[in-house]
């Protein structure tokens, strides 16, 4: 048995071609059926994002189940093989693993240690399930992929910290107020920057959500846009900063619209609950002095970009860790999957050992013909017996081997001695090939 | 006896740093064991010794060091189970150390007067002892607030920031260990004022207690300090920092009263 993975993703493929190749909009479970109806292919998962689709299927004969792969690709999206073909690679055995492993740690994301990519990977892995194409090798694979998945999430920084302006806000928000489901969020200026931040604060759950502009009429109208957000005229600033906790400035102003004494006004009445202020406006909108208010924090855009520099620095420094999560667990499975090339001839040799049995069993009839019922039964146990104490040392060492060079050597000799039936044993070659194309 | 508590705190300790350093969650796993080990030794240890004076070991100022220790960690274990937060055991655990290297050091059970028997002693003990636990938990919280608010306000967010909770989280925890202190604080000090009012005669030491004795006086000075806390809490808006480090005043205080002052300076209140 081996693995093979066919796939394009955002290391290859650009956007064009990405869009176009998308199982997940063309039903991953029919793509699944439709991939399994082909029978170039024992067991298929089908992992599909937007920046990736990747097929990874266990299967006997790796070169012509790859060339079927490639086919379906095109096949199935609709695309011109000639399109498909230079964009996509192909891996196989513990090269294909090691591949999914480290997607599943988000190695492999644009943004590295990207957090949905597994929860994607669980996603594909349990339609697979639910489609009857996975198999006992793919569910080792991808619940291996998972553990991997989980350890770099755990044991490393490799996901830790924002790494765009917005996350980052928004991440800064969760470690001041901790849950933001009872939160007020005032965003002052009706532009395009603001709209958008209030968008994103919106899909975080907060309580309520108020546009201030000067021309009321913009803020009514970004308050609609948003949706479930209310406008605010600008006489009333001061009411609704009392009100908030989370301030967002994106105004035009050429100067600071927010000064420290109007903040320290502000935080009076709110009895110095904290208030986060996020400053996108360029050039500012607050005063820098505000930040010195107890319970005030301030960040400008700056700040925020800062911090997603640092967050990207400290994830690169995360990654050779992850890394050798990945080798450790490559390891592992390495192990197991090696072992199984040893399955075929075990098969084989239990086989013909039984076909000795019965055959002498069927020769010697005449003779125990004359014996009780019991007696022949007895007969028929001890064989079998003798057969599996004869066969266990030896099934037991078979499947302790882990080089592919040994299995291939051993599965020969015992072929040979025993002459064992060349069809039974036809998986028995050496695992790991060179890939043909590697995705980096 | 006291030893192996001592050295499976130390244990614990060590697992919880290596867990705030490296944040993997068998360090996470190995730490609460220990811990959870360390408090069942120090439940046998109690409960021998119990069985041992016939009654509860916390009459004595080296016991009840002991005992503090034990209702500390039992109430760090609550917090870390309710809250599954084990960030603050790095500071809780050098705390439970030091303090428990006291008990292990006298071994043997203390002889103490007669008319330190009767419930009311012991209601006045434990509860001043659970009001203490719970000062040094509101403290312990505190400091990691300050850290945690001080990364926030510099715009440098880095070690604290990745391994603590939010800000609103730990200032609504110092909160909460505050207000049971000062519940446990205030009824430990009435009854103790009842069991004096009733001991009085039986006992020359009783017979001397007054606001002027060190220890009692110092109590009362913790007392109106978390007082003025929890009012300056939700009345002026002193919450978050300030409230922070006032906790920890509060927490120094007690640490005076229950350590120096109890070996070398109070002339009425050395049981």
């Amino acid at each position: 048995m081996h693995l093979l993975l066919v796939g394009l993703s955002h290391r290859t493929a650009p956007v064009e071609l990405r869009e176009r190749v998308d199982f997940q909009a063309r039903d991953l479970q029919a793509a699944l059926r439709a991939l399994a109806a082909r029978g170039s292919a024992r067991e298929a998962v089908v992992v599909s994002t937007c920046n990736r689709a990747e097929m990874y299927v266990a299967c006997d004969e790796p070169e012509p189940t790859r060339q079927d792969l490639l086919r379906f690709l095109s096949d199935y999206n609709e695309v011109v093989p000639a399109d498909v073909a230079p964009h996509a690679y192909d891996l196989s055995d513990l090269d294909a693993a090691r591949h999914l492993f480290r997607v599943a740690a988000g190695l492999d994301s644009l943004v590295v240690g990207e957090p949905q990519i597994l929860g994607q990977v669980k996603e594909a892995h349990t339609a697979a399930t639910e489609a009857r194409t996975s198999g006992p090798v793919l569910n080792r694979l991808f619940h291996a992929s998972f553990a991997v998945g989980k350890r770099v999430r755990t044991e490393t920084g490799l996901g830790s910290g924002a790494v765009s302006v917005s996350y980052a806000a928004v991440a800064l928000a969760r470690k001041i107020f901790g849950d933001l489901s009872g939160r007020n969020v005032v965003v002052v200026g009706a532009g395009e920057m603001g709209k958008l931040t209030a968008i994103h604060m919106k899909s975080q759950e907060v309580r309520h959500i108020t546009i201030v502009s000067r021309t009321m009429a913009h803020a009514a109208r970004t308050a609609e846009a948003i949706g479930g957000a209310s406008a605010a005229p600008w006489t009333d600033l001061d009411a609704v900063l009392a009100a908030s906790d989370i301030v967002i400035t994106a105004t035009g102003a050429a100067s600071p619209i927010l000064t420290k004494a109007h903040i320290e006004g502000a935080m009076r009445p709110r009895r110095n609950r904290p208030l986060f202020i996020i400053d996108i406006a360029m050039p500012r909108d607050v005063e820098p002095a505000a930040g010195e208010i107890e319970q005030v924090f301030l960040y400008n855009i700056d700040d925020l970009q800062a911090t997603v520099r640092e967050n990207l620095a400290r994830r690169a420094s995360e990654v050779t860790r992850a890394e050798a999560i990945v080798a450790e667990e490559i390891e592992k499975f390495g192990a197991w999957f090696r072992s199984r090339g040893a399955i075929p001839t075990v098969v084989a040799l239990r086989a013909r050992f039984e076909a000795i049995r019965r055959a002498e069993l069927e020769r010697l009839d005449f003779k125990l013909a004359a014996l009780p019922p019991e007696a022949r039964a007895r007969v028929d146990e001890i064989t079998h017996l003798i057969i599996e104490k004869l066969l266990l040392t030896p099934t037991e060492q078979l499947k302790s081997l882990s080089d592919a060079d040994t299995v291939g050597a051993y599965a020969e000799a015992l072929t040979r001695l025993f002459g064992l039936d060349q069809d039974e044993r036809r998986n028995v070659e050496p695992f790991v090939r060179p890939p043909r194309r590697g995705p980096r | 006896m006291n030893a192996i508590p001592l050295v499976l705190y130390g244990a614990a300790f060590v697992a919880y740093a290596w867990h705030f350093a490296q944040r993997r969650a068998f360090a996470g796993r190995t730490a609460t064991t220990l811990l959870v080990a360390a408090a069942l030794a120090h439940t046998f240890v109690i409960g021998m010794l119990t069985m041992e004076a016939g009654g509860v070991p916390v009459a004595g100022k080296t016991s009840a060091i002991s005992t503090f220790v034990w209702l500390l960690a039992l109430s760090y274990l609550y917090t870390e189970m309710t809250t599954d937060e084990r960030a603050m055991g790095v500071f809780i655990l050098p705390l439970l150390v030091v303090l428990q290297a006291i008990p292990a050091s006298q071994p043997g059970v203390e002889s103490h007067a007669a008319v330190l028997q009767g419930p009311l002693f012991g209601v006045h003990v434990s509860s001043l002892l659970f009001a203490y636990a719970s000062f040094a938990l509101a403290c312990v919280i505190g400091i990691t607030y300050v850290l945690l608010f001080k990364e926030i306000k510099a715009k440098h967010l880095g070690f604290f920031y990745a391994r603590l909770p939010s800000l609103q989280v730990l200032d609504r925890m110092n909160q909460r260990a505050i207000v049971i202190g000062w519940v446990f604080l205030t009824v430990g000090m009435i009854v103790g004022g009842i069991w004096t009012a009733q001991a009085r005669g039986l006992d020359p030491r009783v017979q001397a207690m007054s606001v002027q004795d060190p220890k009692i006086f110092v109590a009362l000075v913790c007392w109106f300090v978390y007082s003025f806390e929890l009012f300056a809490a939700r009345r002026i808006g002193w919450g978050g920092r300030r409230s922070a480090y006032l906790s920890a005043v509060g927490f120094a205080i007690v640490l005076l009263n229950f350590v120096p002052i109890s070996y070398f300076f109070t002339s009425s209140h050395n049981f």
